[in-house]
C-alpha cells in the first residue's frame, strides 16, 4: 500500500479540489448535539471529529425514496430513470461505516445487480477518516475498526496532518494529480500512527471477539430478554433507518390523478414495521414487535460472506438514536453470557 | 464469468392476456404470450420458479409459473383473489396488456429428479408450481420412472385441476402414473378423504429410488417428512417449494427474509425450493 501525508494547513485546499470534481458529501455538525452527512458548501463546514452521522452513508447509493420508472397505463409501456451517473465524493467516512457499503455491496452488486445502486457506486470516491470510538461503539468486536478496502484513501489523524493509505487506482490518481497537496510521510509520521492507534484500540468499552455471536443467538433464540427488550420498542424504525447496513426497500406504484400514467417509486422500509411481513388475506409472517424484533437481531448478526463480518459493523446508531433507549450492544452481551468474548 | 448485466435485473416485458379460466370461487387461471416475439423466443424457465406481474398502477405481486416449461413464449399464473392487486387482475380480459419480469428463484432441481420415480403432494395453492413439475414430467416422460401425484385441500370444489388431473385418467394409466386427490374436511365429498400423508400408502413410486417435490402449509411438511422418513424416502431427494412476501424476487428488499443468525436467506433468491436438510438447520423456514 502507497502511504503519503496530507498536512494539516494543505486540508482545506485538497477538500477544495475534490469539491470540483463532482458533488462533495462530508459529516457536518446539524445541531449541538448529531452530526449528519450532508452536501459540503464551505469545505470549511466539513467536520472532522464527529462521533457518528444520523443518517449513513449508503444514502448516497440507495436513496430514501427514488423512482424506478415512470409508467403509461394505455400503452403499458414504462420508462426507466436511470441515475445520471455524476460523480459524488463521499468525504470523512468511518471504518465501521465503509464496511457498511461493501455489505451493502454484497447484496446489491451481486449476480442479479440493482442498476441504481450499481450506477451511482461506480461513480463514487470514498475518502475514509480515522476516529476514536465512544461508548456506543463496538467495531473493535466486529471486526471492522481497520478497514483494508472499500476507500480510495483513507486518512489517518496525526498531530499535524494525515497519513493517508491509497486504497485504489482512483486514490492513486487523486494524488498524482494533486502533488502539491501532499509529501512523503517521515519517520516521526509512523510513530505518530501507532500511537493514535494504540490509543483507539484501548478507548474500546468492550473488547474481544463477536464472531460466534451468531451461534450464541441461535442456541438461545427463546431468550427472555426478546420479549422484555420488544416491550420496550416503539417500532419507530430509527434502529433500521439509521443502520449503515439495512437495505429493506418497499415498492409503491403512484398513478397520476387521470390514471393513464404515474410512477413507481421505492423507499426505505423497515423490519420493525408491522407491514413488513404482512401479505394480502392479512397473513403476517412477524406478526408480533417481539417477531420483528427478534428478526433483526437475528438479520443483523448473520454472516456476510464478502467482508466476513456480521451485518452489524457495530457503529452504535441503532442504540444512539433509539428513543426507548434500546441498548442493542447490551442485549447482544446478556444472550452472549458472561465471560467467553465479551 | 462475464459481469452481469445490470439492466436485466429488474426488466420487464410486455405480455399479452390471451385466457381466463375459472378454477374455483377465489382461483383463476391466466394464460398469457409475450409482445416481443425475440422475448418469447428466448424467454426460459424452470417449474418452481414465479414472476413479478405487474399491473401498472396499481403494483406488482409474485406468482409461480404454473405451466410447463416446454411450451416457448407462453405461460399460466393461477392467481387466488387475495389482495388489491389480485382483485384487479381478477378483473382483467382476454387481450388486456401486463408487465412480467422474471423468472426468479432457484425453481426445483430437475437434474435430481431424472432417472427417478416422482412424488408430487399439494395442499390448497400449493398445486399450482406443482402443477408445473408435473407437466414438464409429462412432457420429459421418457427422463422420469413412475410418478405419483397427491392433489388435497380443505373442500372438494377447492381442488385446483381437479377436472384437469381427472380428465387425464386415461393417460395417467397408460403412462404408470397415479393421480389422488383428496378432500381432507368436506362432507359432501364423494371421493378420498383424508390429509395427504395419510395416502402414501396408495403410491406407485419406490420410496428408495423415489424424488419427492411438496408444497403447502408449514404443518403438512412436518407430518410430510415424517411419514415419509419412516417409509423411507431418501432425505437428500425431498424438495419444498415456500412462499414468502417476495416483493423484489432479486434478494435486495428483505421481505422474504427467513431463518436465524447462522442462515439468514431471501426465500426469492436462495429459494423458494430447499431440501430437507434445509429445513431442519435453518429455524423458521417452516
Amino acid at each position: 500500500m502507497r502511504y503519503v501525508k496530507l498536512p494539516k494547513e494543505k486540508v482545506c485546499e485538497f477538500l477544495e479540489r475534490l469539491k470540483s470534481m463532482g458533488t462533495l458529501y462530508g459529516p457536518k455538525k446539524i445541531s449541538e448535539k448529531f452530526y449528519d452527512f450532508r452536501e459540503i458548501g464551505d469545505v470549511k463546514e466539513v467536520e472532522f471529529e464527529y462521533n457518528r452521522t444520523i443518517t449513513p452513508p449508503r444514502k448516497y447509493f440507495f436513496p430514501e425514496r427514488e423512482t424506478v420508472f415512470t409508467f403509461d397505463t394505455v400503452n403499458v409501456e414504462i420508462h426507466e430513470t436511470m441515475p445520471e451517473g455524476k460523480p459524488i465524493i463521499l468525504f470523512g467516512v468511518h471504518a465501521c461505516d465503509i464496511v457498511g457499503l461493501r455489505i451493502m455491496d454484497s447484496r446489491f452488486i451481486d449476480d442479479l445487480p440493482d442498476p441504481y445502486y450499481q450506477i451511482r457506486r461506480e461513480n463514487g470516491i470514498i475518502i475514509g477518516l480515522s476516529c476514536l470510538p465512544d461508548e456506543y461503539c463496538f467495531c473493535s468486536v466486529r471486526r471492522t475498526d481497520f478497514v483494508d478496502a472499500g476507500f480510495d484513501l483513507f486518512l489517518h489523524l496525526l498531530p499535524d496532518g494525515y497519513l493517508v493509505r491509497v486504497g485504489t487506482v482512483t486514490g492513486h490518481k487523486l494524488i498524482e494529480n494533486s502533488p502539491e497537496y501532499f509529501e512523503e510521510i517521515s519517520s516521526e509520521d509512523k510513530d505518530n500512527f501507532a500511537k493514535f492507534e494504540t490509543k483507539r484500540r484501548s478507548m474500546f468499552t468492550v473488547q474481544g471477539n463477536w464472531d460466534d455471536m451468531r451461534y450464541r443467538l441461535e442456541l438461545h433464540l427463546d431468550h427472555p430478554m426478546y420479549m422484555r427488550e420488544s416491550d420496550k420498542c416503539l417500532g419507530c424504525g430509527n434502529c433500521t433507518l439509521t443502520c449503515p447496513t439495512c437495505r429493506c426497500y418497499e415498492v409503491k406504484d403512484l398513478p397520476t390523478l387521470d390514471g393513464t400514467g404515474g410512477e413507481r417509486i421505492r423507499f426505505w422500509d423497515s423490519c420493525q414495521f408491522r407491514s413488513h411481513g404482512l401479505v394480502a388475506g392479512g397473513h403476517n409472517f412477524r406478526p408480533t414487535k417481539k417477531d420483528r424484533f427478534l428478526n433483526r437481531y437475528q438479520c443483523k448478526n448473520a454472516y456476510c460472506e464478502t467482508t466476513t463480518t456480521s451485518y452489524c459493523v457495530g457503529c452504535g446508531r441503532c442504540t444512539y438514536f433509539c428513543p426507548a433507549d434500546i441498548q442493542f450492544k447490551e442485549n447482544l452481551l446478556e444472550v452472549y453470557g458472561t465471560g467467553g468474548g465479551a | 464469468m462475464s459481469k452481469p448485466d445490470p439492466m436485466k435485473t429488474y426488466e420487464t416485458h410486455k405480455c399479452r392476456l390471451l385466457r381466463v379460466y375459472g378454477l374455483t370461487e377465489h382461483e383463476k387461471l391466466f394464460l398469457f404470450r409475450f409482445d416481443d416475439p425475440e422475448i418469447a423466443q428466448s424467454w426460459r424457465f424452470m417449474p418452481g420458479q414465479f414472476v413479478e406481474l405487474s399491473l401498472l398502477g396499481h403494483g406488482e405481486v409474485p406468482i409461480s409459473i404454473c405451466s410447463s416449461a416446454r411450451r416457448m413464449g407462453f405461460f399460466e399464473l393461477c392467481i387466488r383473489k387475495a389482495g388489491r392487486v389480485t382483485s384487479e387482475i381478477h378483473k382483467l380480459k382476454p387481450g388486456d396488456m401486463v408487465r412480467i419480469r422474471g423468472p426468479y428463484g432457484n425453481g426445483f432441481p430437475m437434474d435430481r429428479f431424472y432417472d427417478r420415480d416422482l412424488l408430487l403432494v399439494a395442499a390448497g395453492l400449493g398445486m399450482a408450481p406443482l402443477r408445473s413439475v408435473f407437466l414438464y414430467a409429462l412432457d420429459n416422460r421418457w427422463l422420469f420412472g413412475n410418478i405419483t401425484i397427491i392433489n388435497s385441500s380443505k373442500l372438494g370444489k377447492e381442488l385446483l385441476f381437479a377436472k384437469e388431473l381427472k380428465a387425464m385418467r386415461d393417460i395417467a394409466t397408460a403412462e404408470n402414473i397415479e393421480i389422488i386427490q383428496t378432500a381432507t374436511r368436506d362432507p359432501d365429498w364423494g371421493g378420498l378423504t383424508g390429509r395427504a400423508p395419510t395416502h402414501l400408502d396408495k403410491v406407485n413410486v419406490d420410496p428408495t429410488k423415489c424424488t419427492a417435490a411438496l408444497c403447502g402449509p408449514p404443518r403438512m411438511y412436518k407430518s410430510m417428512f415424517e411419514q415419509m422418513i419412516k417409509l423411507g424416502y431418501d432425505p437428500r431427494y425431498i424438495f419444498v417449494n415456500l412462499e414468502r412476501r417476495m416483493k423484489c424476487g432479486v434478494g435486495k428488499c428483505g421481505h422474504c427474509n427467513i431463518g436465524t443468525a447462522t442462515s439468514w436467506k431471501y426465500t426469492c433468491k436462495d429459494g423458494p425450493v430447499f431440501d430437507y436438510y434445509d429445513i431442519i438447520s435453518i429455524p423458521g423456514l417452516i
